[in-house]
């Protein structure tokens, strides 16, 4: 299954070309029409919608002057480290949940399928109406939480919104509970792509449970899940919603993050400029993070 | 690697008995482990939704009380939303056949400009084309939210503003690079040599695409299908944004309103909220059957 | 003045004419008659139904289109600073959030609406017409850009029943601030050896989240007399003693009254919205809130609280200062407003002279249930705003429009609206609730970062 194209560079394999290549005669004819008819739709896509804007957003936050605006507000480095820790927390317990999920709903059985119904729920649910919630739920007084606590136990809850990091945790809770159904069927449709017989033979070897994982499902979807983990932590840098619903960045500003800090700079300082800066302020991480998913998506092209 | 079968082979037949009683053990233990998992999922899954199903049974929208069960399970505020009878709620009808618009077209536009491209990338690997996957990247550089301006900016430019399709094309627009990563990532474990047998069998390129790809991608275009629907489905922002009227948009923007004061009937935006939801978990589960029964070539099994 | 009171004097009599008269010259030379407006949804749907009736009925009038948009608060907000960052702008939107105005007013964003303003200024409060202004930067000179449309204040909110049930008497409450809000404290008290698990006397909104906090805050400030913190001129005192003193002493009571088990342990990270949530749990027996929502809301559901249980101190009832005199009430104003670079700026302001005239723009705020106040004390004499049977309306107009009263002082510096923004005041409020800092300290690191905010706002 080894094949190799112009892309491939300094791997050491057996040259062989696609039928395609062959039959195209390196990228000519109609193969190579069709071919470029099949991309022309996002291209098209991404010069009308995307190149303008994201070059618009650049050029946005291109100002140093709005970089020493940034650093000069007391609660960036707080924020920076909540915004860390809600990346390394939130992005990885979930991916890793979802990992572990989504073999677990491979497993046979209507109410397998009855639960995973259950399960994508937190998913479909609008944004706005279940952070709320969970803000509401985690109430010291009223909340639900706590109000089962005490019906079950007798026991007053915490506060739990009233401390920086029962609150962060609150806010990392939130999010791997609303984003794990997304991901596991991700990594679920992953996990179906591995063909029937690989798994049989390993079934008949006897590597299933942990064995199985570790030495056959796992190698064949660790690309992906790598593609996903990092998507994923481009995605969270972005999102605003969860904290700024159950938190609300609070108490004290204590749980803001770059993208909330952003929303507040833009539309409640009124200075989108600053908005922008302050999530390009993360590109140091990001653009490491592009860099490795631009060469996993390229080495994608040419294995197998 | 030692195996169950095996070991069978070897032993005698009280052992065997003995085996067939430990894999009976295993199996129960199995079951036991997956019903105690499951239950787990169930409760982490519930509990926060069931806090909104108690504040939309609440007759006055309390969000602060002392119980834990519904005190009166009022279903006023359910009744409310499907009948419109509140005036946060009065285009909810027109708006949730919008959603429905807006989540089919994205998803379908989602689906067939992603797959068409991750099949020319991947599958007929055009030259340069990791240039366009490199560049759909950019699209993440800076969060959507962030790109509001420019892309208000854009849609004047364009003329069209006030139009549903500039919305639409938005969310094509930042959906589409996320389907064309996991259709590349997916189709890699797809054998190319199905692809060429086609090939030399005759099929044209779009015979290829519509007949072997497609189906054999199914379980990703169901998943990532999904994604792009949701992303619509929950759409606010932007519809905001670029649209005027409330009855051109979709349900989140009725559930944004409730946000417009201080003081809000909260039951009647849960119980929004909840009927929302229940359209793409039922889609995602129709069409998740659908994948796994016409998915022989793979030979998955869902 | 000889001249305003002419102008005055037709439009009292003949408002329809005037209005036509100044409008006619206008729609016979406009090519292109449609204007687009965006404005906030209201709070109830009839505002919403009083905005499109006003709408409809100019463009019978004017034979102009408007293109009316009726937008969430949030979007809405967003949705303006995008057309104006992006430069492709509508030909009006409302004051969304109110200091919207004195923002874009700074960059010389806002077409000069004084002759909109002029056609009912003497109609107009004063401290209206002083909050429509705001300080260009560019031309470096004050001008009105705003067109006041309604306002809000900050009355105070008390559980009768809860008072009673203490048993106290709501006449017994004392009329000087420090005292007022340590009757609570006793009420509290009261009520928890009567077994009460969770009842607190105050609902002081100690968190850093929404604009209640900074609400309260400054509530306190003008009360211990720290009004001269920013002067009309937008200069800042942070060296005046009166407000340094008043800023300590509010951050030591706010602060301090949650340190000591008087606010529910909540409110430190409650949003806009949970003060209303909690106060109709009964979780305390009083907040300080903007607007008459808390009581609005449960009018149609409990109009035995709302008529029986719920008392407003809005004017009279809202405490005086320590010293026993009467406190100016901060009031918060929406405005229209017109971007430059609109495509119809004669139909928006004719839209707006038309809008602002007494009965148009009277109808449109009592249709808000009282949530909104009028901007022109002869709008407080209506029977809505007087009728006896109404515990709550005709204080809150009291307070609000013909009492003493002053803008918030964005108007005056809009530093001071990101001093709101950045949560200033509720990190002092918080040093002191949660941490035990002094309120020195609290007040002393408080005012360091608002003075860097303020350097980021110079005037000539």
């Amino acid at each position: 299954m080894d094949t190799t194209s112009v892309v491939e560079i300094g791997r050491p394999s057996v040259p062989r070309e696609t039928v395609w290549r062959s039959l195209r005669g390196h990228l000519k004819g109609t193969e190579y029409t069709w071919a470029l008819a099949f991309v022309v739709p996002y291209v098209a896509v991404f010069l009308t919608f995307v190149a303008y804007p994201v070059v618009y957003g650049l050029w946005m936050g291109s100002e140093a002057g709005l970089y020493r605006e940034l650093f000069d507000d007391p609660i960036y480095q707080k924020t920076v480290v909540n915004t860390v820790l809600y990346l390394a927390f939130g992005v990885n317990v979930k991916m890793f949940l979802a990992l572990l999920l989504s073999g677990f709903f491979m497993r046979p059985g209507w109410w397998m399928k009855a639960l995973l119904l259950i399960f994508v729920l937190p998913w479909a649910v609008p944004q706005i109406s279940t952070f709320i919630s969970i803000h509401w739920m985690l109430n010291g007084e009223w909340g639900f939480l706590n109000n089962v606590l005490y019906t079950l136990f007798h026991v007053e809850g915490p506060h739990w919104l009233n401390d920086r990091w029962t609150a962060l945790a609150a806010v990392i809770v939130s999010h791997i509970w609303k984003w794990t159904p997304f991901w596991t069927l991700i990594l679920l449709a992953g996990r179906m792509a591995i063909p029937l017989d690989i798994r049989d033979t390993a079934k008949v070897d006897g590597a299933t449970g942990l064995r199985g994982f570790v030495h056959i499902t796992f190698p064949l979807l660790a690309n992906l899940y790598l593609i996903c983990t990092l998507l994923s932590t481009i995605f969270l840098l972005g999102d605003f919603n969860a904290v700024y619903f159950v938190s609300g960045g609070g108490p004290a500003n204590t749980t803001h993050v770059l993208a909330t800090l952003g929303i507040r700079n833009a539309f409640e300082i009124a200075q989108p400029r600053l908005g922008v800066a302050a999530v390009m302020s993360a590109l140091p991480l990001v653009i490491p993070l592009v860099i490795v998913l631009m060469r996993k998506l390229r080495t994608a092209e040419v294995q197998l | 690697m030692s195996t169950i079968a095996v070991d069978a082979a070897l032993t005698s037949s009280r052992a065997e008995s003995r085996a067939h009683r430990a894999v009976r053990r295993r199996r129960y233990l199995t079951t036991a482990g997956t019903a105690v998992l499951s239950l787990a999922l169930v409760v982490w899954t519930i509990l926060p939704i069931y806090n909104m199903v108690l504040i939309s049974l609440e007759p006055e929208g309390d969000v602060f009380t002392d119980h834990i069960w519904p005190r009166v399970a009022s279903l006023e505020s359910f009744w409310g939303v499907l009948t419109q009878g509140h005036w946060y709620l009065e285009h909810f009808w027109r708006q949730f056949a919008n959603s429905i618009y807006m989540g089919a077209m994205v998803t379908i536009l989602t689906l067939v400009i992603g797959s068409l491209t991750s099949f020319s990338l991947g599958r007929m690997r055009i030259r340069h084309g990791w240039l366009v996957s490199n560049a759909a990247l950019l699209t993440y550089v800076i969060p959507a939210s962030f790109l509001a301006i420019p892309f208000y900016r854009i849609m004047q430019n364009y003329g069209m503003a006030n139009n549903v399709w500039s919305v639409i094309a938005a969310l094509v627009a930042f959906a589409t690079p996320y389907a064309i990563f996991v259709f590349q990532e997916y189709g890699r474990s797809i054998p190319i040599e199905v692809d060429e047998s086609a090939r030399i069998d005759g099929a044209s390129p779009i015979q290829v695409y519509l007949r072997i790809y497609l189906p054999l991608m199914a379980p990703a275009l169901v998943a990532v299908g999904t994604y792009a629907m949701l992303l619509a489905w929950n759409e606010y922002l932007y519809q905001f944004l670029l649209l005027s009227s409330k009855s051109s948009m979709t349900v989140p923007v009725a559930l944004a309103q409730f946000l417009s004061s201080d003081q809000s009937p909260w039951n009647y935006m849960m119980a929004t909220a909840i009927i929302y939801a229940l359209p793409p978990v039922a889609i995602y589960y129709a069409f998740r059957r659908r994948m796994s029964a016409g998915l022989t070539m793979g030979g998955v099994k869902g | 003045m000889v001249h305003l009171t002419r102008r005055s004097m037709l439009r009292g009599s003949l408002a329809l004419a005037a209005a036509k008269t100044v409008g006619v010259p206008y729609v016979a030379r406009a090519a292109a008659t449609t204007a687009t407006v965006w404005f906030a949804q209201g709070f109830v749907q009839d505002e919403d139904v009083a905005l499109r009736k006003a709408v409809a009925d100019y463009e019978k009038q004017s034979g102009n289109k408007i293109e009316l948009s009726i937008i969430p608060f949030a979007p809405e907000r967003q949705k303006i600073i995008s057309a104006l960052t992006s430069g492709v702008v509508p030909d009006m939107v409302d004051s969304n959030p109110g200091e919207i105005l004195q923002l874009y007013g700074w960059q010389d964003m806002w077409v000069d609406v004084s002759d909109v303003v002029e056609t009912q200024k003497s109609q107009f409060s004063e401290t209206a017409l002083l909050a429509a202004q705001a300080y260009n930067n560019v031309t470096k000179k004050r001008a009105t850009y705003g067109v006041p449309l309604r306002a809000a204040v900050v009355p105070c909110h008390i559980w009768k029943s809860l008072v009673k049930k203490a048993g106290m008497k709501i006449e017994d409450i004392p009329k000087t601030w420090d005292a007022y809000f340590d009757f609570f404290k006793k009420v509290q008290d009261n009520l928890r050896k009567q077994g009460e698990r969770k009842v607190y006397g105050l609902g002081f909104q100690v968190t850093a989240n929404g604009v209640d906090p900074y609400n309260l805050f400054m509530a306190f400030l003008v009360a211990h007399g720290g009004q001269d913190i920013v002067t009309k001129d937008g200069k800042l005192h942070l060296d005046d003693p009166k407000v340094k003193e008043a800023a300590i002493k509010s951050a030591a009571y706010l602060g301090g009254a949650y340190r000591d088990g008087y606010v529910p342990p909540s409110a430190i990270n409650w949003n806009d919205a949970d003060d209303n949530n909690a106060f109709h749990a009964k979780l305390m027996v009083m907040d300080v809130d903007g607007t008459l929502s808390t009581e609005v809301a449960i009018k149609e559901k409990h109009p035995e609280w709302y008529y029986d249980e719920i008392v407003t101190h809005g004017a009279p009832g809202y405490p005086n200062d320590n010293a026993g005199k009467p406190i100016p009430s901060i009031v918060g104003y929406t405005n229209g407003l017109i971007p430059k670079g609109a495509k119809n700026v004669t139909v928006a302001k004719e839209f707006l002279k038309y809008f602002i005239q007494p009965k148009v723009i009277g109808e449109f705020v009592e249709l808000g249930l009282g949530r909104w106040l009028p901007v022109m004390p002869s709008l407080a004499k209506s029977p809505f705003w007087q009728n006896p049977k109404d515990p709550h309306l005709k204080g809150y107009v009291q307070q609000g429009l013909l009492g003493p009263t002053r803008p918030d002082y964005y108007v005056f510096n809009l530093a001071m609206a990101e001093v709101r923004s950045q949560h200033v005041w509720s990190m002092a409020m918080i040093d002191v609730a949660k941490e035990g800092v002094k309120a020195e300290a609290a007040i002393e690191k408080a005012f360091k970062r608002i003075g860097e905010i303020f350097a980021k706002y110079p005037m000539a």
